[in-house]
């Protein structure tokens, strides 16, 4: 009987964060996720920004540990092998009112190169900013990076150094049995393991639940977003924030690595993990983003997206051990800045086990994740090599976006894998560009089925009801029972 | 290294477009032609249009899109057109260099003539920013029509259908011939977007109806479409309030196509801001000296039969090797037009003007105005968006004088499909 160290259960960007933290030690990790995937659940949508220390929370522990993020991000992205967009933020002031709260963020950022700055110095570095600023906030040290690129690293880091990330396990119950527990999935499998660490994100109170714990409430909040075609890159250089309010950074404008433009988000409570966008919804954003800069290129949409945050009533992290189980640390509320805090949380978890006695002895053969090359971003020497090395780098499979053949193969034989349609875009972003998949998604099941072993017909988007096409006969037969 | 490669014309994209422009400029005596085709095959989107209704106006017989293919592909054969296939062109430069790869590597054309015909791309959901769930079972109708003809599988059951432009209601048809069930063609306009032929042999004989100033509020399910709420709208396109829930597990999308202009913005070609393409004149010249476009990356053709005959006016531009002259008019729209090209006219001997109606028009009339004097027109009993307007440019009396000449159509409002 194989017993793990800890079980992480949820493969979003806190769970993939731990298990790749645990990593460096030797311990047997495993990762436990309900999705086919790493990175469906709240991880996947959301602005992608890194905020900087003049965006932390005092007081609270998610401040806590987004400060002490702050500190690995320049190890974590070297070992992930991760570049995010180094691009700093404006903040902006629309009134005297709101121009006093810029000094307290900068009060707070306390970072030396940032400074308060005119409506003419904003309009400098940004001139397509709405020209009735009363006064900007520049921060240097806010990055953004793209939350499927991060958690996909965290996951393949932690793969590469032995973490067992298994896919499709839904953890229903967890009992003591001897010195371990005993973890059961919806699907019969049983692991055993000396703690788990419940990361599920939206499911994190049912989660606990589920194991005997009640935890307070989540509350969910949907922010709707507009993605916008990478010819816009360039149109504005930072992330531009309004000036925050209790409930939310607001609606901003980013750019991304990728090099698209990211509006949004709006902040609405919704029902659950409602995904959905509305009508009124994306009207507020574009609204909200006019009033940053008047001629924000909405002509220029490529999708929508909407994204929801799971928040407790007191809005902060809530991270502690079960009161019933010793050995079951539960993880909740974690909403914005979960991404940005990844790591402390990753390290403040570490901590935290250690003092019920996980042994966190750091090892010496700690791999480095080599990402894999982009082909778009290599010069023409450089594809020219990749062909000649193998011919299927010469092979485009989305034009939008440039993904060739040898990507996509990659991205199947991964660990964790792409197995679906959403995993694949994640991974090499083929479905992701302007024409949203009407091209590559006319050619990629065939090479799904030729390259991945995953026939055309069991071929999916996400989730196991999101099938992508039907054979002939599975038609027919419904249309005679019609 | 990178392979470099001296060429007199290179054709970007193997489609209706491309291959008439590449057998276009051989006959008019280039040599040196390359022909580029990301796919394996010739053809373009011809191959996946398996449907009858191609080359009544060219060839005078019905083909399907695969056999209208064929017979350029047979005509290139006996040409020395070079071409390369499975190979996708990355950039296109001022200087006419063109970068394309492949499995061999990258190559470097040094042209002196680039033709672009690179076709359009459909419309996509995040494009009209159709709200709700984002599951399985989204297709633009091209996709969804080369799923069905190429590979063999079908999009699902129960298909509900958004826009009512030529692919969306060819695939109507192809849908129900094949047991899927299409609940509804939606159209937010009050006229069909399509040719008026589609809506009856696609629609009419099969008795899917057809919902016009309607349009799909959202999308409900959450891994596969579970349904759409559809719902009647004003003319401005905006919700009535009038509403219902269409139970389905597809739903097509057939909201418009747009040229492929993203290469040509590389190398910095002027764009017509009305149809998306290049500015060209009648031989299909672009603004820019060394420039070609032809087919639906100039604007979106409703027959490939015009694709074709547009594409085979390059090759005598490309033969009489003349250096560029500026166009003696430049035509704008004024009124009642959604697009038309070519913007720019050189001699006005020969080639067409083709326009697209911006709403459904009776008694109308289409006039050339040049400083303020119409000096021609036609008269036009019916036209409709979803057909162009074709004038012969050898039937109009230019006048002297060159400059801006404004396009006119009007007539009497006319919101019925038939």
């Amino acid at each position: 009987m194989k017993v793990y160290d800890v079980a992480v259960v949820g493969g979003g960007v806190v769970g993939c964060a731990i298990a790749w933290y645990l990593a460096h030690c030797s311990l047997d990790i495993l990762l436990l996720e309900k999705q086919e995937d790493v990175c469906c659940g709240v991880s996947k949508a959301n602005t992608g920004i890194l905020h900087s220390r003049s965006y932390w929370t005092p007081g609270t522990l998610k401040g806590e540990v987004h400060l002490r993020s702050l500190s690995w991000f320049e190890r974590a992205f070297r070992e992930l092998g991760l570049s995010p967009l180094r691009c700093g933020a404006l903040t902006l002031a629309f009134s005297r009112e709101e121009a006093r709260h810029l000094e307290v963020l900068k009060k707070r950022g306390a970072i030396a190169e940032a400074a308060i700055l005119s409506p003419k110095e904003v309009l400098a570095i940004e001139p397509r900013v709405n020209p009735e600023i009363h006064a900007g906030y520049f921060d240097p040290e806010t990055m953004v990076i793209s939350p499927f690129a991060l958690t996909i690293a965290l996951a393949e880091g932690a793969a590469l150094n032995g973490v067992e990330i298994c896919c499709g396990k839904e953890v229903v119950a967890a009992e003591p049995s001897g010195r371990f527990l005993r973890i059961r999935c919806g699907d019969g499998t049983v692991y055993h393991a000396r703690f788990l660490v419940n990361c599920a994100g939206a499911s994190a109170v049912h989660l606990a639940r589920n194991l005997g714990d009640s935890l307070p409430p989540l509350s969910f909040f949907r922010g709707q977003y507009f993605v916008l075609d990478r010819e816009c890159q360039g149109f504005v250089r930072c992330v531009l924030y309004p000036v925050p309010t209790e409930k939310s950074k607001g609606i901003l404008v980013a750019p991304t690595p990728e090099g698209n433009l990211l509006l949004g988000p709006n902040f609405e409570p919704t029902q659950g993990e409602d995904t959905a966008t509305t009508r009124k919804g994306l009207l507020e954003v574009e609204r909200g983003v006019q009033r940053l800069v008047p001629d924000v290129p909405l002509d220029r949409v490529i999708t929508t997206f909407s994204g929801v945050r799971p928040t407790l009533p007191e809005r902060d992290f809530l991270i502690a051990f079960s009161p019933s189980l010793p050995c079951v640390l539960h993880l909740a509320g974690i909403e914005s800045p979960g991404l940005t805090a990844c790591f402390g949380i990753a390290e403040y978890v570490g901590e935290l086990l250690a003092r019920r006695g996980l042994p966190l002895r750091e090892r010496n053969d700690f791999r480095l994740r080599v990402p894999s090359r982009a082909f778009r971003e290599c010069s023409l020497e450089e594809r020219e090599c990749l062909i000649r090395e193998d011919p299927d780098w010469g092979k485009i499979v989305c034009r939008c976006e440039e993904v060739t053949l040898a990507e996509v193969k990659r991205a199947l034989r991964a660990n964790p894998p792409a197995r679906t349609l959403d995993g694949l875009k994640r991974r090499v972003r083929v479905f992701a560009g302007r024409c949203q998949g009407s091209f590559c998604g006319m050619h990629l099941p065939r090479i799904l089925e030729n390259e991945g072993g995953i026939p055309v017909h069991g071929l999916r988007k996400s989730g196991p009801g999101s099938f992508y096409v039907l054979r002939r006969d599975e038609v027919a037969a419904y249309a005679e029972v019609r | 290294m990178p392979r470099s490669v001296d060429a007199e014309v290179v054709v970007i994209g193997g489609g209706p477009a491309g291959m008439a422009a590449a057998l276009s400029a051989w006959e008019w005596g280039a040599r040196r032609v390359f022909l580029l085709e990301r796919n394996p095959h010739l053809g373009g989107i011809l191959n996946q249009c398996i449907h009858p209704g191609f080359g009544l106006r060219l060839f005078g017989e019905e083909l399907t899109g695969p056999e209208y293919a064929e017979r350029y592909i047979e005509a290139l054969e006996k040409t020395g057109v070079e071409v390369l296939t499975d190979t996708t062109v990355l950039e296109v430069g001022e200087d006419r260099r063109v970068v394309a790869v492949n499995r061999e590597g990258v190559w470097i054309f040094h042209a002196r003539t680039v033709v672009f015909a690179v076709g359009c791309r459909e419309r996509t959901r995040g494009m009209i920013r159709l709200p709700g769930t984002r599951p399985a079972g989204i297709f633009t109708a091209g996709c969804a029509q080369y799923l069905v003809n190429i590979e063999g599988y079908l999009p699902g059951r129960r298909a509900v259908i958004l826009g009512s432009g030529d692919i969306g209601l060819i695939m109507a048809r192809r849908l129900t011939l094949e047991g899927v069930k299409v609940e509804a063609v939606v159209e937010i306009r009050p006229t069909l977007s399509g040719l008026l032929r589609n809506y009856v042999q696609c629609l009419l004989d099969f008795r899917i109806p057809l919902l016009l100033s309607h349009t799909v509020l959202e999308v409900l399910g959450k891994e596969r479409v579970e349904g759409v709420v559809v719902g009647k709208v004003d003319e401005k396109g905006n919700p009535v309030g009038e509403k219902r829930l269409l139970p389905c597990d597809t739903l097509l999308l057939s909201v418009g196509l747009v040229p492929e202009s993203e290469l040509l913005k590389k190398s910095r070609i002027p764009l017509c801001p009305l149809s998306g393409g290049p500015f060209v004149d009648e031989d299909f010249a672009c603004d820019v000296p060394g420039f070609f476009a032809c087919g639906n990356v100039v604007g979106v053709f409703d027959l490939v039969d015009y694709v074709t005959e547009s594409a085979l006016r390059i090759g005598r531009r490309i033969g009489e090797a003349e250096g560029y002259t500026p166009p003696r008019f430049v035509l704008s729209p004024l009124e009642g037009v959604a697009a038309l090209f070519p913007q720019r006219i050189r001699r006005g001997k020969d080639g067409f003007l083709y326009v697209r109606p911006k709403e459904g028009l009776k008694k109308a009339r289409l006039s050339l105005i040049h400083n303020g004097r119409e000096f021609h027109s036609v008269a036009l009993p019916l036209c409709r968006p979803g057909e162009m307007i074709r004038l012969d440019l050898a039937r109009v009396p230019w006048p002297e004088e060159k400059g801006e000449v404004q396009v006119v159509l009007r007539g009497e409002k006319h919101v019925d499909v038939l």
